[in-house]
Formats: C-alpha cells, structure tokens, sequence
C-alpha cells in the first residue's frame, strides 16, 4: 500500500495580493522561489507531508488570491481549515494595515477552533522596509498569535512557520482528546457523584464500546 | 488593494445578512462591481477544484481503514468477563494482575492495556491504564480529524466502492437482540460474552443502501470539468436555494449560508450545459439512486410538463434502511426571487417509489428551454425536517429530444449545515457516567414571539422512555434570537436503551402571565431519521465522545 500519513492538517494562507504566499508556498513546497510575479487565480493548494514527533502528518496547504473578486471562492475554504497563516509585506504599509482585517475575516468565517500565525515576508528587502519588526511583533501580542518575519526568497523562516502551525495544531489537538477524557477520572463541572455506586460491570454493551 | 474605500464592502456577509438580502430580494450578486469570472479563470478554479476531489478520497479512504480497524479489534474482542481481559480473554495471573481501563472501567490484562501518563492537570499521580479498545478509540477520533469537525468526517471503508457510514438496519439489531435493559448483571455470567452471542454487528452488506454519507465524495465525482467550467464559480454559495436540506416544508426561506466545498451550489442556477446534457442518457448510478422523468414541452400553453415516474435504488434514512421519498422540482435560474417550486406526493417506506405524477410549470418561453435547467431534489419526508436524499438536473433542451423519457443519476446531497430556526447540539454517552451527555450548546434564528422582535428561549429535553422520568430545562435566555446557552444535562440511560430512545426538545419563549409560546422542536434518536438518526448512532457507536450536531428546529410540536 501507498505509504500513507498519521494526520491530515488544513492549512491556509491570506494576505493581501502580492505579499507573497505563493512564493512562500512555493519554497515550502518546492524549495524553490520564482522572481515573477504570477496573480493567482482563486484558489490553489499543495501537499507536503511532514514530520512530527514520529507522527507523519500531510499538510495540504491553500494559498488564495488576495483580491476581492475572488473573495467568496475563498473564503468558502476558510471554515475547513485547522491553521491559517496571515501574510504581510514588510515593505508594503498596507498589507500590515489590513492584516487586522483579516483576521476579522477569519472570526467570521473560520472556525473558533482555528490555530493562526502572522508572517511578515520580503525580510530580505531592508532597504524597501516600511513595517519594523516591532510593529509585527507588538501586533502579534495584541492578538495573542505567533509571529514570525519570513523570506521566501531567502529561504527564511518558512519551515519554521509551518512546522510551527503544524506543531501548535498537533498540540491544540492533544490537548482536545485530553479534555473529552482525561484519563485521571476528572471532568468538567457536571461530574455525576462518586456515590453512583460501584457496580459490577454490568452488559458489555453498555461499556466500554457499544459494538 | 484599498480597504478605506471599500470598507462596507470586505466584510464577507455572515449569514444573517445573508439571509435578510435574500429577503430584501436584493441578491448579493447584484451589489458587487466586480467582473465576472472569465472561462479561463473558471478553468483553472475547476482543475483546482478537482485536485483537490482527489485529496479528499485519499483521506476518505484512509478514514475508512481506521474505522474498518477498530470494527475489527471490537469484533474480536473476548468481552468482559469477571477476572477475564476483555479483549484476549487471559485470566488473572499472580504475576500479571489485571489492569482496569480508566475509561471504559473493564479488566485487561497487561497486554491489552497501555500505560497513560498521568493527566498534567491531575492531582491523582498514581498510574493510569487503558484499554486498547478505548485507547484506539481515541486515536481514531484524532487521525479521523474529528476532533477538529466535531464528528466522524466522511469516509469510505476499504474494499467497498461506496460504503455508507455504518448499516443503522445491522446495528439496532444487534443492539436490539443483545436485549432489554433486564439483561444487566447476567451477561456476565454467561459463558460468551453478548459479542461472541451476536457476531459482528458491521459486517456489512455491500448493498446500496450503505451508500449514504460518502455524500459529497461520490457526488464529486459526478462531476466532470464542464460542470464546473460551464457554470461559472461567481455565484459560489450565494444562491442557494436548498432551504429545504434539514427544513420543514412550511417554512420558505432562501438560504444563502456558505459553506467549505459546497461546489455543488455553483452547479446551481447555472443553466447552460448541465451534467445531463452531454451524456448519454443512461449515467451510471452514483450510489444515490436513479430517477427516471419524462419531459414535454406545449407551446400552445407555454408550458413544461414533468412526469416523475419512478425512483430506483434510494439511500435509506430510517432505521429500517428504507425511505419516504418526494421530489421537489423547481426551475432554475429563478426570475428574481420568485420561486415556482413544486413537489410530488410523498411515497412511504421505500427505497424504490413509483411516483408517476405529473406536474406543469407554466410561463416557460421557448427561449427558456436553451437558458433554463430542471432541478430535481428528492427528500425524505419527516415531520422533524427532511433531510435531502440526492439530487438531479437538467437542461430543459432535453424538451425537445426524443424520447424525452430520461434516467438520471442522483448525486448526493451536499451535507449543508442546516439553516433557518436550528439549535446545536452536543451528545455525548459517558461510559463512566452511565449517562447520556447533552450539551444545549446554542440557538441561532429562533423566530420573534414578542411584541419587542425577540423571545426569551429556553429549551426543555426529556428522554423517551425514560424509566427515571428525567425533565431537564436550560436557563432563559433574555431577548435573544441566537442564544448560548451551553448547558449540560445528564440522562442516565445504557447504549442499549438509547438504541430504542428518542430525546426530544422543544423551544419555548418565555411569558409572564400567559402560557409559553412555542417556538420549535427537535426529536433526536431511534426513530429519527436522516441527519438526526447519524447524530444518535454516532453518540451510541462512539461513545466517550462529544458529537456536535446543527439540527432545524420544525415548527409544529409533537407531544
Ligand atoms: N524579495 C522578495 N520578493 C518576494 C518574496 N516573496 C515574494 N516575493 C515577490 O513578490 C511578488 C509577489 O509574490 P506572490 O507570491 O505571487 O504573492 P501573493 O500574491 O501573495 O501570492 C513576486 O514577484 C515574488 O517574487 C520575498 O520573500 N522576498
Ligand atoms: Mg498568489
Ligand atoms: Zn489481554
Ligand atoms: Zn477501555
């Protein structure tokens, strides 16, 4: 058989056009980075299948055009994804301006549940720098996500921000099947009484699995 | 891109604006400047599209093959027994005591245990064990992604072409036969455990009944590039108009709610080239069944008069796999937001309903004929709201072809989350607790009973029968539509037991000095149907988990 992966994560990427999320995705998916600049047209995805801690986790990845015709195509693919990163340009005011705007995006659209990340790419350019590191960071810690400024030119950054988000979801994951039953016996509020006597173990059917 | 200019116009619209701009009758559509999208663009976005179809059964399929697995470790499970392991059936051992499972509270033997890591939260440190049963259990429910959806997402279970997501028929049998709640106590002291009493409650059968709930897979492949590419992708899940998936009839509203991968709403309201048209008449059945219709066109009386003769090889809905079956036409694209939706008669308890009904749409131009499609959406008839069984469209050229008689393929239904008045809902059997877990988690659309436009909701849940006679009511939510209410209630009841229950909840608003308006109701359980049949057997087939549901309220109270 195919080899096959342990988990199956949906990524996204939005920003405004032109920041570079299919450059990024690009060298996350091919380790490579193209000079041009190629508008995409609505939406497009990648796969990548990677490591994390011995577990085999695919990330098929969407990348979306930043302009607004496109918007109700992309945003149809919001709701399924589990991590979404934000992308601005560190030379381009405006694309950081809006990276509050789309977050609002993702509140209304994506589910609570989703795991974010903000990148701020072209950190090659100084020269054409117009977003300070510190601006993106002080942003960051207003919306409590992670922050990372990437090159997609460079090759910087960009593994780390995916196994980042890839790992932040594993962990948000784990963190669920824990709450649904810890195994230390303890629940939420609504923990029926230890006085619910101790009874033999009744009909297999009623225990530990129906079937 | 300047977002000051355009600030009204980023937000994407909820689905609350959504559906007043449907009731305004102003389209969305209509409020943006934006070009179209060119056939070059639509291509690209359909060769996407269908990339990614191919992804999705991947992962289907490998859904499928942990299902398939943990099915397998049940089957061969000893089952417990006292001073056995339940799952190899090796009794205790001076050296090898037997272990308890912190979930399922069973004996196994060091085998069939693994070691669990003390919860970090925890203050009890000393050692926890679980069963292999439970632990894959919970394995599956993180590989499957359902921790994320909330549910078991769809699947395809290996070696099948289609296989549904579980035989409901095969499992309230063997729920069923493994008898009344009597039996508490004296399994155990049976030799065999009820397992090995009664083999293999999935086997299953590869009939087409089974097909459901692979839904959007198969649907997906029914589709081909011109679909997508001829129908254009700039109306994506904004004209829906399935109101009726999960609604009941009475009510009529346009829904506009988007939802991730709904493609099939482009194939809506597209007119030119729809799927019929370029096969042969025949198309090969999808696992949804086929409809066979016939057509004829009277320009005398401008009008269109569609025989629905019969339906062959529907997707069961009830517990018993069978189905009541009506077909909803309308004619698309809609002038405006006039809908001219009719509906065949309903046939009862069947998989293969003869209809042979007529019906007439009138004012259809002969220009309408080359613009304009015929959608067919069958149903299951449920006074709970009816869960859509497949679907079917066509060009109304095929007029003017003869014979006009024509077998389509259904494809399946889309898998929409429910729109309009709805509640959501968390079930969740708890094996320690002995307890069905109902969370109400929220409201959304609850129709205005006061004279202020709002209600004041709570909800009332009792299950059916339930020999302790538990009534449980959440709080009251004060002037509010779209309340949260997050409460939890417990119904201790067995898997057993819930296989033959019902849990039913009413919607009322709160007054002072007259009676309790009603505002909607919601029965879940062993004599549901469609969607809220798969909520209760997937609380009962995964137990130890939470199941969040949407779910219609329907506007007539069954008491
Ligand atoms: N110098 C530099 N240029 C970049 C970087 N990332 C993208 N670009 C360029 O920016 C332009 C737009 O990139 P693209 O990935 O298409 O942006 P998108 O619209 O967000 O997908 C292209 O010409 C890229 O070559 C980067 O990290 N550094
Ligand atoms: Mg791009
Ligand atoms: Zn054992
Ligand atoms: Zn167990």
């Amino acid at each position: 058989m195919a080899k096959t992966y342990d988990y199956l994560f949906k990524l996204l990427l939005i920003g405004d056009s032109g920041v570079g999320k299919t450059s990024i995705l690009f060298r996350f998916s091919e380790d490579a980075f193209n000079i041009s600049f190629i508008s995409t047209i609505g939406i497009d995805f990648k796969i990548r299948t990677i490591d994390l801690d011995g577990k085999k986790v695919k990330l098929q990845i969407w990348d979306t055009a930043g302009q607004e015709r496109f918007r109700t195509i992309t945003t149809a693919y919001y709701r399924g994804s589990m991590g979404i990163m934000l992308v601005y340009d560190v030379t381009n005011e405006k694309s950081f301006e809006n990276i509050k705007n789309w977050i609002r995006n993702i509140e209304e659209n994506a589910s609570a549940d989703v795991e974010k990340m903000i990148l701020g790419n072209k950190c090659d350019l100084d020269a054409k720098r117009q977003v300070s590191k510190e601006r993106g960071e002080q942003l960051a810690v207003e919306y409590q996500i992670k922050f990372v400024e990437t090159s997609a030119k460079d090759s910087l950054n960009v593994e780390f921000a995916f196994y980042t988000l890839a790992r932040d979801i594993k962990a948000k994951m784990e963190k669920k099947q824990e709450a649904s039953n810890p195994p230390g016996g303890r629940t939420g509020a609504h923990q029926l009484r230890a006085n619910e006597q101790q009874r033999k173990p009744t009909s297999w059917l009623s225990r530990c699995s129906v079937l | 891109m300047n977002y000051q200019s355009k600030a009204n116009k980023y937000v994407c619209p909820n689905d609350r604006q959504l559906s007043l701009r449907a009731k305004l009758r102003t389209g969305w559509s209509a409020a943006r400047s934006e070009p179209p999208l060119s056939k070059s663009e639509r291509e690209a976005i359909a060769a996407v599209v269908k990339r990614a179809e191919k992804v999705d059964e991947v992962e289907a399929r490998r859904v499928g093959r942990l299902v398939a697995r943990l099915e397998g470790m049940r089957r061969s499970a000893q089952g417990p027994a006292p001073r056995t392991c339940l799952l190899c059936g090796e009794t205790s051992r001076l050296l090898a005591p037997l272990r308890t499972c912190a979930i399922c509270r069973n004996s196994a033997c060091p085998k069939c245990v693994i070691d669990t890591p003390p919860h970090r939260s925890s203050i009890y440190s000393r050692e926890q064990y679980t069963c292999i049963l439970c632990a894959e259990t919970r394995e599956m429910w993180k590989k499957s992604g359902a921790w994320f959806f909330k549910s078991l997402p769809k699947y395809i279970m290996p070696d099948k072409k289609i296989t549904g997501r579980y035989n409901d028929t095969e499992l309230a049998k063997t729920l069923q036969e493994a008898g009344p709640s009597s039996n508490e106590g004296k399994t155990d002291s049976e030799p065999g455990s009820p397992l090995s009493i009664h083999p293999p409650s999935f086997s299953r059968q590869p009939s087409k009944t089974d097909s459901r709930k692979s839904v959007c897979l198969s649907q997906d492949h029914e589709w081909n590039e011109t679909d997508i590419l001829s129908h254009g992708v700039s109306g994506l899940s904004l004209h829906r108009t399935d109101s009726l998936t999960q609604r009941p009839l009475g009510l009529k509203r346009t829904s506009s709610k988007g939802s991730a991968y709904s493609i099939r709403s482009i194939r809506k309201d597209m007119p030119k080239t729809m799927t019929q048209i370029e096969r042969p008449p025949t198309i090969p059945d999808a696992g949804f069944g086929t409809l066979e219709i016939k057509l004829a066109y009277d320009n005398g009386t401008s009008s269109v008069a569609v025989t629905i003769l019969r339906a062959r090889g529907l997707i069961g809905m009830d517990m018993t796999g069978l189905s009541d079956p009506f077909c909803r036409l309308e004619i698309l694209p809609r002038e405006g937001s006039y809908s001219n939706r009719l509906r065949t008669k309903t046939v009862h308890k069947t998989k293969n309903p003869e209809f042979n009904e007529t019906l007439h749409f009138f004012g259809i131009t002969e220009s309408d004929l080359d613009s304009k499609c015929l959608e067919i959406v069958l149903f299951d008839d449920d006074r709970y709201g009816c869960d859509e069984m497949g679907s079917a469209t066509v060009s109304l050229r095929e007029c003017l072809k003869c014979p006009s008689q024509l077998r389509l393929a259904l494809s399946g239904a889309s898998g929409s989350e429910p729109t309009g008045p709805r509640l959501l809902l968390a079930l969740c059997y708890s094996t320690k607790k002995r307890a069905l877990v109902t969370t109400v988690c929220r409201g959304a659309e609850l129709p205005p009973q006061d004279s202020n436009g709002y209600s004041d909701p709570f909800v009332k849940l009792h299950l059916d029968p339930d020999p302790y006679h538990k009534k449980h009511k959440t709080s009251i939510k004060w002037r509010n539509l779209n309340p949260i209410w997050n409460e939890e209630f417990l119904f201790e009841t067995r898997p057993t037991e819930l296989s033959r229950q019902n849990l039913t909840l009413t919607v009322w608003d709160k007054d002072y000095g007259k009676p309790n308006d009603f505002l909607g109701s919601l029965v879940l359980g062993a004599s549901s149907k469609g969607r809220r049949l798969k909520h209760w057997m997937d609380c009962i087939k995964f137990p130890d988990h939470r199941h969040e549901q949407w779910h219609s309220l329907t506007d007539t109270q069954h008491l």
